[in-house]
Order: structure tokens, then C-alpha cells, then sequence
């Protein structure tokens, strides 16, 4: 059996939150899962499953070295008696061997979380600690990557992340893959129908009983008070919280005029292709 | 070259007779035999595994006497019963990328064919004894080497240490591998260091004045990791708990299940979990200091002799 469903998105744009509700729709049990307990399967660009599955160390090899070797990792997880559902921040992307870096063959699809890029660019600054400006460059930047120094090893292998447009664009038009996108807002707005059809798409039981259980458990407040109580492990060092604020539209107190329309020009046709613009080319 | 012109050279209590030109390893002690006990030789290797072993990943078979692993674009080693490696080039490869992975998981593979538990850190000398740090890939174990070779300690081994049924850690050779950033970091100029590989800010550091070069019995273990916490947090783990954290800090565990090496293994681990004193070290992600961190594992070395 196995095979990988990827739970891919741009950083900052409800993965983790996803995450939680997965698990906790899988254990269904009496109490939420402990948020420090996500573990759903190693994200793509973890170190630790592409050395042990290749039998030597990626630390050892250039990044397009690492990259052109992904896919055959992700082919061996084929082998595995269950089906794996992984997190991924690369965009989808083809190796410098011309292959999808997420193999065709191990991939039996990919759940997409789309976010209003308005909200990811202040939550983005928060979580790379720098300005909300640069933040906004960045998402803007084509050849943005994650993990990128050659000069020290972290314990992620480096992820092109592309421009935020750019992210969006080349999963949900990537030709040939099995894909459910769902967006950020809908998870908040319209909850109980965007989770049910994210778990008939993953294979998951989708009972609404059973669904609605899962979202109580993973909703923003139970997310924020376990942080507040015990910490989140997942949380970058600089961040007071991870789970901060859990909303859509957060942006209108948070950035300024310019850096509105700053976004907007940078990513105009994706923001209207999932509505985030009225027709008038408004923020909406 | 002839086996008889040929030097030998000293790795892990082995004598090594290499047709690969080894430069970081030592040469054997004056006494004793010219007979090596591991033999390196340039020449074919099948391109799948060996009948009788299980293939274990895309590029990686085991069976109980045999180990097959191929590097794309590097090489093919095939390790033998614990004394030989059979390295089969790529076309036009480099020598520095062959030594690479000779020396780690090829290697790795031999000592765990030779019985040995390997852990996957690195080995220092405190007094009279080994403390080994243990870690998962991006941990930070080399950036804490060369914090402690900074302080003057000598150093066993790098990346592979093998632990004997003595629960001595054996010495590997005078080298660490350092990055850019831990050299710029202790101001070590990197422009005289040979370069791991081709193209990796990479570099060969060598230690001969801070080398232990005798087997030293193994007193405490720490488990590095980052986490996103303020401090730097050490927590000693007790008992039985200590099996699992052992095993998991193994040199590639996968190798051990078609190795047919689990029992043994698991029960060398036992003999070592029994003996050591195991601790957590948590530190922050970033921007953490390394002089601190080097500073509270010796104070918990000293609290507990």
C-alpha cells in the first residue's frame, strides 16, 4: 500500500493547524491531542527520514545533490504498510533531473491550504523575525528558498519556496496531480464543510460527528491555551506564540496602505483566482 | 601500487591496507604485525545487492555478512564480513567524495560487521575518560567538537564512533569535518583546509596534537537538540529509559535489520545503557552560546565523576 498524501502550503498558512485537526480525527478520542504530539509524518524536507532512508548522509551533499534524490526517497515510502500523510512547504516544483520533486508515483495527492496572502505577510514576518516590509519582499521574490546557507546544516534540506504566487500557482496547476485546495478562511467560516471535504479527499472517515469533534478539538482557543500552558516545540525561538491570533483579516490592523497595495501588485491574478479580490480589484 | 609498498594506516584499532589513498588517517603503532585487518580495494561491484540480503532503501542492501550501498554519481561500496570494502568509482569522480563516504556509512557498516555498537556523534577525552555527544543531523554535534578542541580537550572520533563490549569508545582519526560558519565562529581561517568535497563549504580540520589515540571507557552520553526555548536545559535520563534514546542515536539503525545484528546489538546497548550516565541537552535554536554550552556539560560532567 502506502503511497504520501502531501499537506502542502506556503509557511504561515494553516498547516500546523491542519495538522492538529488530522490527528485529532484520527485518534478521536475523549480530549484534544497534545499539540506537542503532531506527529503526522515528517515533513518533506526533514534530514533525518532522506538519511535513513538513503543510507548515507544528506550532509554530505550539494543541495541539487539532496534534491535530485528526493523523489527516490518519497518512492520508497510505496513499500511502507500505510499511507503517510506529510507536510511540505516546497513549492511543486521539477528536480534538475526534470522529475516532480514529490514523485508522481509515490504522491496520491495533495491537499493545498490557500491563505490571503494580506494575513500570511504579517504572520510570515512574525515567524522569520524581520519586517513585515521584508516579509512582503520576500513572498514577492521567485527565487525565494527555506534552509538555504551552504555554510552550516540545518537540520532542514533547503525548499524552494518560489514567490507566494508562485507557490500557489505551481501546485494548483500542476499537471497530472490528484489536488483539493482549500482555503485558510473557509477552515475558519464555513468549517465543518472545508474539513469534511479535506478528510473524503485524504481518505479519512468524514462522519460529521466525528469531523466536528476534530475541529472543536483543533479550533484556535484549545491550540492557543495548551501553548499558553506547556509551549509549543514547533515555535521559532524569536515569536512569543505560534498560535497568535487565528483569524482572517487580521491585515487591515496590520499593514499599512502601501504595503496593501504592494501585495496586491505583486500577486493580483492568484489573490482574484481564490477571491481575495472583488472584481473592482479590491481587497475583499 | 603493491600491498607490500603500500603504508598502512590506523583507524578504530584496525590496521587498514587502502588501494584509496586515506591522508587523514594515522599510520598503525611500530609493533606488532604488518598483516592489515581491513583491506580497501578499488575495483567492480555489482549493481544490486548481494543474494541473501534484504535491500533496505533505493541504494542500500544488508544481509548478515554483507553490506551494499551506492552513493549516484559517487560510488558502489560493498563491505565484506567486517574486512574489506569494495569501492567502484563513478566516471570521474572525485577522491575526496569516495573518502567521504568511506569513511562514514561504508565504514559505519564494517564496525557494525565487527560487532561493535556505533554511535552516531563524536568522542572527547575527559580525564581518564570518553564522553560522547549524540544527535540527530543539523543538532550542532560538530559546532560542540570544535567548542571542546577550542578548550583544549582531545577528541576520538568524528561522526562514527564505535563503542566496544568494554563500553571503551575506540579512536578514529585526527580530523573533524567543519563548516563555514562554526569556523568563522571560532575564527579558524579556512583558506589552508582541504575541502570535504568539491564545492561544500565543507572542511577538513585536522587534530593531530588533539588527538586521544588509545580506547578510553565511555562515562556519559548527551543527546543534543534544538528546540525553541530560551535556555539551555539538561535532563538526565534514568534506567531503562536510557535503551531507547541509545538506539536511536545508532548510526543508521536501518542498517542493523538486515544485518540480522539486532539481538546483539540490543543487547550491547543494554551493557552500555547500564554504565553511562545519559543526558538531554536541549538548547535554543539560534543564536545560542556555545561557550555556555560546553561550560554546563562540564559542570554536570564534574557533579557527576
Amino acid at each position: 500500500m502506502g503511497g504520501i498524501y502531501w499537506l502542502a502550503s506556503y509557511p504561515k498558512s494553516g498547516n500546523t493547524w491542519f495538522r492538529t485537526f488530522l490527528r485529532n480525527l484520527k485518534a478521536d478520542g475523549e480530549t484534544p491531542v497534545d499539540i506537542n504530539e503532531l506527529s503526522t509524518g515528517s515533513i518533506a524536507s526533514a534530514r533525518g527520514w532522506l538519511d535513513e532512508v538513503l543510507g548515507f548522509d544528506t550532509a554530505e551533499l550539494t543541495p541539487d545533490e539532496v534534491e535530485r534524490l528526493r523523489p527516490v526517497v518519497y518512492r520508497w515510502s510505496l513499500r511502507e504498510p500505510e499511507i503517510g500523510y506529510h507536510k511540505i512547504h516546497d513549492a511543486y516544483t521539477l528536480t534538475p533531473a526534470g522529475e516532480p520533486l514529490v514523485s508522481r508515483e509515490a504522491t496520491l495527492g495533495a491537499l493545498y491550504i490557500v491563505r490571503n496572502p494580506l494575513d500570511v505577510a504579517p504572520s510570515a514576518a512574525n515567524h522569520w523575525h524581520c519586517s513585515i516590509d521584508q516579509a512582503i519582499e520576500q513572498m514577492g521574490q521567485p527565487d525565494m528558498a527555506l534552509c538555504r546557507s551552504r555554510k552550516s546544516l540545518p537540520p532542514q534540506v533547503r525548499q524552494r519556496l518560489l514567490s507566494w504566487s508562485g507557490h500557489v500557482e505551481s501546485w494548483a496547476d500542476a499537471s497530472g496531480l490528484n489536488l483539493h485546495v482549500i482555503r485558510y478562511e473557509d477552515m475558519l467560516d464555513r468549517a465543518q464543510e472545508t474539513f469534511s471535504g479535506a478528510a473524503r479527499f485524504l481518505g479519512l472517515p468524514d462522519d460529521p460527528a466525528r469531523v466536528a469533534k476534530a475541529i472543536r478539538f483543533s479550533a484556535f482557543g484549545e491550540l492557543a491555551r495548551q501553548e499558553s500552558e506547556k509551549g509549543f516545540r514547533e515555535r521559532p525561538r524569536h515569536t512569543e506564540r505560534f498560535f497568535r491570533q487565528g483569524r482572517a483579516g487580521g491585515w487591515r490592523d496590520r499593514l499599512t496602505q502601501e504595503q496593501v497595495q504592494r501585495l496586491v501588485k505583486d500577486h493580483s491574478a492568484v489573490m482574484y483566482r481564490y477571491g481575495y479580490l472583488d472584481a473592482a480589484g479590491e481587497p475583499v | 601500487m603493491s600491498e607490500h609498498s603500500r603504508e598502512l594506516r590506523y583507524a578504530y584499532g584496525l590496521r587498514i591496507d587502502s588501494e584509496l589513498d586515506l591522508p587523514e588517517l594515522q599510520q598503525p603503532p611500530p609493533a606488532g604485525n604488518d598483516e592489515p585487518d581491513v583491506r580497501i580495494r578499488l575495483g567492480a561491484v555489482p549493481s544490486e545487492g548481494p543474494a541473501g540480503a534484504s535491500q533496505l532503501g533505493p541504494y542500500l542492501w544488508a544481509g548478515p555478512r554483507q553490506f551494499w550501498l551506492h552513493i549516484p554519481e559517487v560510488a558502489r561500496f560493498l563491505v565484506n564480513d567486517g574486512c574489506e570494502i569494495r569501492v567502484d568509482p563513478e566516471p570521474g569522480i572525485d577522491d575526496d567524495s569516495l573518502r567521504v563516504f568511506l569513511l562514514g556509512s561504508a565504514f559505519g557498516a564494517l564496525l557494525f560487521q565487527r560487532g561493535l555498537l556505533v554511535l552516531h556523534g563524536n568522542a572527547i577525552q575527559v580525564g581518564d575518560r570518553a564522553m560522547i555527544c549524540v544527535g540527530h543531523s543539523g543538532a550542532g554535534k560538530s559546532t560542540l567538537a570544535a567548542a571542546f578542541l577550542r578548550r583544549g580537550y582531545n577528541i576520538l572520533a568524528d561522526d562514527v564512533v564505535p563503542v566496544d563490549a568494554q563500553c571503551r569508545a575506540l579512536p578514529g582519526f585526527p580530523r573533524i569535518k567543519l563548516w563555514q560558519d562554526t569556523a568563522s565562529r571560532m575564527q579558524i581561517d579556512t583558506a589552508g583546509l582541504r575541502r570535504i568535497r568539491p564545492g561544500m563549504e565543507k572542511f577538513n580540520f585536522p587534530v593531530v596534537t588533539q588527538f586521544a589515540d588509545c580506547a578510553l571507557p565511555v562515562r556519559w552520553i548527551y543527546i543534543l537538540s534544538g528546540e525553541n526555548q530560551p535556555d539551555i536545559q539538561l535532563d538526565p535520563v534514568a534506567g531503562m529509559d536510557r535503551f531507547l534514546p541509545l538506539r536511536d542515536n545508532t548510526y543508521r539503525v536501518s542498517f542493523l535489520k538486515g544485518m540480522g545484528l539486532n539481538g546483539k546489538h540490543l543487547r550491547l546497548i543494554g551493557q552500555v545503557a547500564a554504565r553511562i550516565r545519559l543526558v538531554r541537552v536541549t538548547r535554543p535554536d539560534h543564536g545560542f552560546e556555545l561557550d555556555a554550552l560546553v561550560d554546563s556539560i562540564l559542570a554536570d560532567i564534574a557533579a557527576n565523576p
